[in-house]
């Protein structure tokens, strides 16, 4: 192969097939931003590659200051952190007796688990409705923090279980030998190793409640509780002429997604994969 | 070590009370409520195995749903050998294969509510400045132009091509980290031997990276079956039930027309599917594996 040959096809497999691939994965997501500072004049003129003739900044003012974003961002943080601590209590400590104490049941306490992987959170949505009314929790932050955690706790509970199981005994041994109990173990030892598969869950469980619709849809109703995908939503509904501050309100739900992947994004695949191996 | 009262009342009940309360007890009770005759407000009937009959022998459009789940996940499972090729080829042929990686990764975190309404916008009449007609216009393709949407024969498919389009990048970085995984010094000794690209793919990447195309398989073919939210955002299964899937008719029937019995019937069969589903795919990789002799 003649030394210049591997560059060459190098650059046409780039502009044949990784660039196009490139520009259909991204520019929808361009298009959008230049949407969101046009009127609705140029939009329906839909030259698709034109700039503004002026950014028309305010869209994003009518978005931020009619459409409560700023109150459905702090619902989603307050919603989404409230799971992950939740979420991270309730699973390390099962996690921990899974993997670290010998019983009878524990075969059968991971798959009851891990079964909880493969069932539809969609499939339980009446029957958590009714349970929701019952405990009198229908329209509250639990109504979405309850579901969430719980339906994050299979998988959570799996990363961690497999982590745990790795830590070597003999630390716990001379952990024992000093007279740690279990409470002491599990805090000043397991968690601090465990670290790693907890960042995991972590980013695994906040992508799953950030970005949760429907449950959001069914179990709230009072605006000031809206999360910032339900709110969105409502919001497209509500202006549903005014295209250029959909585009803007659009661009400002996935603000802090993009944000956060662009600081984050090595962590975040990483951990996407992690989770995705629970088949 | 032992388990002890403490352990157990400390760490063990609070998460299998919570998971049982708000996961596994209330997907069993949509096997229940699906016995019965109940709109969530009169007193409910019981109605036996009747729900489970007509959805299953009585009603067409379940069927229909159900196909449209399959052919979802045929469609979703399409794009996994493109997956692969790309990766192969971003691992081997780029330096910065990674950031390109993480690129195509991107829209698999947003909202669905944010693509889908995307999309909308993207599938919006030449009229409304939808991208997809004028692209289409542009290309002298007038006659193409349409409400993707509106029209009951495009539609489902025009939710299709969202769900690959959001789902590429999740598979090429399946994929991709698969094939780094293979150790450095394979694909070196191969090339040394003389194997070309084509054949460090085919006999070395492929067979080592079997147990990625399992997760890539099982994601995608869970997930379709599982399809949502995604619907909901962009039809809510219509225009006339032209997009329904199981989930937005067990979600319609449920809460739009407050037949709550019907709804769980379809939820309980949702899930039965999903975990027959899954020991299916197990068993079918279970089968590659032991051919190739991976373990």
């Amino acid at each position: 192969m003649n030394p210049k040959g591997r560059p060459l096809g190098r650059t046409l497999l780039f502009g044949f097939i990784i660039f196009p691939l490139l520009v259909t994965q991204l520019y929808p997501l361009i298009w959008l931003l230049l949407y969101s500072l046009k009127s609705n004049e140029e939009i329906f003129s839909g030259k698709i590659l034109a700039l503004p003739k002026e950014f028309r900044f305010e869209n994003y003012v009518l978005a931020v200051s009619s459409g409560h974003y700023i109150q459905y961002l702090i619902n989603s943080i307050i919603v989404t952190g409230i799971t992950l601590l939740l979420l991270i209590f309730l699973s390390t400590s099962a996690a921990y007796v899974i993997s670290r104490f010998r019983f009878k049941y524990s075969k059968i306490l991971l798959l009851i688990f891990l079964m909880g992987m493969m069932l539809p959170m969609q499939s339980a949505l009446l029957p958590l409705m009714i349970l929701l009314k019952n405990l009198g929790l229908l329209n509250t932050y639990l109504a979405l923090i309850l579901p969430y955690t719980a339906f994050s706790m299979p998988i959570s509970i799996f990363i961690l279980s497999n982590f745990m199981r790795s830590i070597p005994r003999e630390l716990e041994e001379s952990a024992i030998i000093d007279g740690a109990g279990p409470i002491r173990i599990f805090w000043s030892l397991i968690l601090p190793i465990s670290r790693p598969a907890i960042t995991t869950i972590s980013i695994l469980a906040f992508i799953s409640a950030w970005n949760e619709y429907i449950v959001a849809a069914t179990f709230i109703s009072s605006e000031k509780l809206k999360t910032l995908p339900f709110g969105a939503y409502s919001f497209v509904s509500q202006y549903a002429v005014n295209y250029g501050a959909i585009g803007a309100y659009l661009i400002l739900a996935a603000l802090p997604m993009v944000i956060i992947y662009s600081i984050l994004s090595e962590r975040i695949t990483k951990g996407m994969v992690e989770g995705a191996v629970k088949g | 070590m032992k388990l002890t009262p403490t352990v157990l009342l400390f760490f063990l009940l609070p998460p299998l009370l919570f998971y049982l309360t708000f996961v596994f007890i209330p997907i069993l009770l949509s096997f229940s409520t699906a016995l019965l005759d109940w709109n969530g407000i009169a007193q409910p009937k019981w109605n036996g195995l009747k729900n489970y009959s007509d959805l299953l022998f009585h009603d067409p459009l379940f069927w229909i749903t159900v196909k449209r789940n399959v052919v979802f996940a045929l469609f979703s499972m399409s794009e996994i050998p493109i997956a692969f090729l790309l990766a192969a080829v971003l691992s081997r042929y780029f330096k910065n294969g990674q950031r390109i990686v993480a690129a195509l990764f991107f829209p698999v975190i947003l909202s669905v509510v944010v693509v889908g309404q995307l999309w909308k916008t993207i599938y919006n009449p030449l009229s409304r400045g939808g991208l997809l007609n004028h692209i289409l216009s542009l290309l002298h393709l007038e006659h193409l132009t349409r409400a993707w949407l509106a029209d009951p024969k495009v539609a489902m498919y025009a939710l299709y091509l969202v769900a690959l389009w959001q789902y590429l990048g999740y598979h090429v970085l399946i994929q991709f980290t698969g094939i780094q995984n293979i150790p450095r010094e394979f694909q070196e000794a191969a090339t040394i031997d003389g194997a070309n690209g084509y054949q460090v793919i085919r006999n070395i990447i492929f067979p080592l990276t079997m147990p990625f195309f399992k997760i890539s398989f099982v994601l995608a073919f869970i997930g379709s079956l599982q399809a949502f939210d995604l619907i909901m955002v962009m039809t809510g299964g219509g225009p006339a039930h032209a997009t329904e899937v199981m989930s937005t008719y067990m979600y319609n029937m449920s809460f739009d027309s407050q037949r709550y019995g019907y709804g769980s019937a379809i939820a309980s069969l949702l899930v039965l599917f999903s975990l027959l589903a899954t020991l299916i795919l197990n068993a079918f990789f279970g089968r590659i594996e032991r051919r190739y002799d991976l373990h």
